[in-house]
């Protein structure tokens, strides 16, 4: 079912090549000021974004696409969408602009425009303490036998399947799904994007732990538009410049990513 | 209606014991075998929260989902009960195109997985269909009080395409069941019945209407009640397409706090709550029919 729900998500992107401007003669930027509302497509990703307990999103890329919004003097939306199938949604004009930690990836140019990166983000891996027990290095997991996990359509089943061919990897729709494989024994590790793997590690000291000292890529995220639109594109770019200058974007990269005051609003 | 007593015998007891012994072994399991650490205290405010600025009870995420379950439902059982009742109708119509164009919905409804269908429907049907009536640059601009009213029965002006979407998506799927229901419950009426209308002098249609038809609803009634229970289940299924019901939110509240269990439970019975009282209405139902036609209807056309 997972798998159907993989390959359509896969495929329905590309085997039907909309026209870059079929479904808005105007550019996004224009249909958002007219309509004076931001449409964001984003999935739920601790710490990214998620629902904390009265039903609100909050997170990084709340923050930062409810400040993009507040710049351009408009309201901001949020379309709560399944990964997989988040970059057709795009195409087919559920909404303007994907701001959900998605990471730069050649293939996904392909589809898509991609403004300069806002952040940059690492894999990391969260292993069993049983089954991977003395696992050190990448090396360790490569191998036939080794199974894996991963949530489906990141930038994590890339990473994993160009440093470790040989390991098997299992696709899961949410993250959790990988993580709830993990303690159920059922693979040897997650790979996931810095910092979630290693808030598991912490919140299961006794089942899990980190591998790796550290993230073994680094991968550039940017916000992703429709092609065809150089005016949005133009703008995004030039908003992240200026953000970027003055700090802002590191602070609260700060405070999601290094803090854990914020814990208490989702518990 | 004779009730017999029932006696509990010694198996019962054994069986039931078993029963509760499996259950508290693998809550056990997952205690244990998995360190799961349960937390149902934080379920409660996922349902409903105290709201402290209007100083009132709110529903929160899960409910909400299923409230947008129930209008999913109810709305894709209209729909497609107006679907049903025209391919029905056209099902055993004497022109061969009616019923070669029914026999094609049906059949190619039936045999293609409920998922694939809604993905085709999302990403090819709809988008070039709605957009073009403008329902959700209409409810945009409109007043306050229309988009309340549009709120309420259908979905907040941000998400009424995907509702909409969804809505036709299911519509169009069940539809190809209650089309065989609505078939095989005029197919059920006996000749004689046509006869004799037809010996007073009824024309083709007022047969139809005056004769077969009351009948025939009244047999399909409990069927159609059964399939409105698949409809709120099949309606999990849009949730691949991020239509904001009890599903989606179930699995969104599970990435944010990776309480799996404890919200999977806790959705299923919300799924309960909802369609235990159908079920039980359709036993109603049937009992009430049959006392009235005396004629037990053939389950027919049901899916495993």
């Amino acid at each position: 079912m997972l798998l159907i729900i993989a390959l359509m998500g896969c495929f329905s992107g590309c085997s039907n090549e909309p026209t870059p401007t079929a479904p808005q003669a105007e550019s996004a930027l224009e249909r958002v000021m007219k309509q004076g509302v931001l449409r964001v497509g984003m999935s739920t990703f601790v710490p990214w974004a998620m629902k904390d307990k009265t039903g609100r999103l909050i997170g990084f890329e709340i923050d930062v696409a409810t400040r993009l919004a507040q710049d351009m003097g408009v309201n901001v939306e949020f379309v709560p969408t399944k990964w997989a199938g988040i970059i057709p949604a795009l195409i087919t004009g559920k909404f303007d602009i994907i701001i959900g930690g998605m990471g730069i990836l050649p293939n996904r140019n392909l589809k898509v425009n991609f403004s300069i990166p806002y952040d940059y983000t690492g894999m990391s891996i969260v292993a069993h303490k049983k089954l991977a027990e003395g696992f050190n290095s990448l090396e360790d997991f490569n191998k036939p036998g080794v199974s894996l996990a991963a949530r489906l359509g990141s930038t994590a089943v890339t990473a994993a399947r160009r440093f470790m061919p040989d390991a098997t990897l299992s696709l899961f729709d949410d993250e959790s799904q990988a993580y709830q494989e993990l303690l159920n024994g059922r693979v040897y590790g997650v790979v996931g994007s810095a910092p979630t793997p290693g808030f598991q590690a912490l919140k299961y000291p006794d089942k899990l732990f980190l591998p790796l000292s550290d993230t073994f890529t680094r991968e550039p995220i940017g916000f992703a538009l429709r092609k065809g639109d150089v005016d949005t594109l133009n703008f995004v770019d030039s908003w992240i410049r200026v953000v970027e200058e003055e700090g802002w974007l590191k602070e609260r990269k700060r405070y999601w990513f290094d803090t854990r005051l914020w814990e208490p609003m989702i518990q | 209606m004779r009730y017999r007593k029932y006696l509990i015998s010694r198996l019962d007891i054994f069986i039931a014991l078993l029963l509760i012994a499996a259950v508290l072994y693998i809550g056990y399991r997952i205690n244990v075998g998995l360190h799961y650490k349960w937390n149902w205290k934080i379920i409660p405010q996922y349902l409903f929260r105290y709201d402290a600025e209007n100083e009132k009870w709110v529903a929160n995420l899960l409910m909400q989902g299923l409230f947008t379950t129930i209008r999913l439902s109810a709305w894709g059982t209209v729909l497609a009960m107006f679907i049903g009742t025209v391919m029905g109708l056209c099902r055993i119509s004497q022109s061969l195109f009616k019923r070669l164009v029914s026999g094609t919905y049906v059949e190619l409804m039936r045999n293609i997985p409920p998922l694939v269908l809604i993905f085709i429907f999302y990403f090819f049907v709809s988008e070039q269909f709605l957009p073009v009536l403008g329902v959700e640059e209409f409810v945009r601009n409109s007043s306050w009080p229309v988009q309340w009213v549009m709120a309420v029965l259908f979905a907040p002006p941000t998400l009424l395409n995907e509702f909409l979407s969804a809505t036709v998506t299911l519509a169009v799927f069940e539809g190809a069941y209650i089309t065989e229901i609505v078939r095989a419950g005029i197919q059920s009426v006996e000749k004689g019945q046509w006869e004799a209308a037809c010996a007073m002098g009824l024309s083709k249609w007022q047969q139809m209407r005056y004769v077969v038809l009351p009948q025939a609803f009244g047999r399909v009634l409990p069927p159609l009640t059964g399939q409105f229970i698949s409809t709120i289940k099949d309606s999990a299924i849009v949730s691949v397409i991020s239509i904001q019901e009890l599903t989606f939110q179930g699995m969104e509240l599970i990435s944010a706090t990776y309480l799996t269990f404890e919200i999977w439970i806790t959705v299923a019975l919300l799924y309960l709550m909802l369609t235990l009282p159908c079920s039980m209405i359709v036993g109603r139902i049937e009992t009430y029919v049959n006392r009235f036609l005396s004629v037990g209807l053939h389950d027919f056309v049901r899916r495993g």
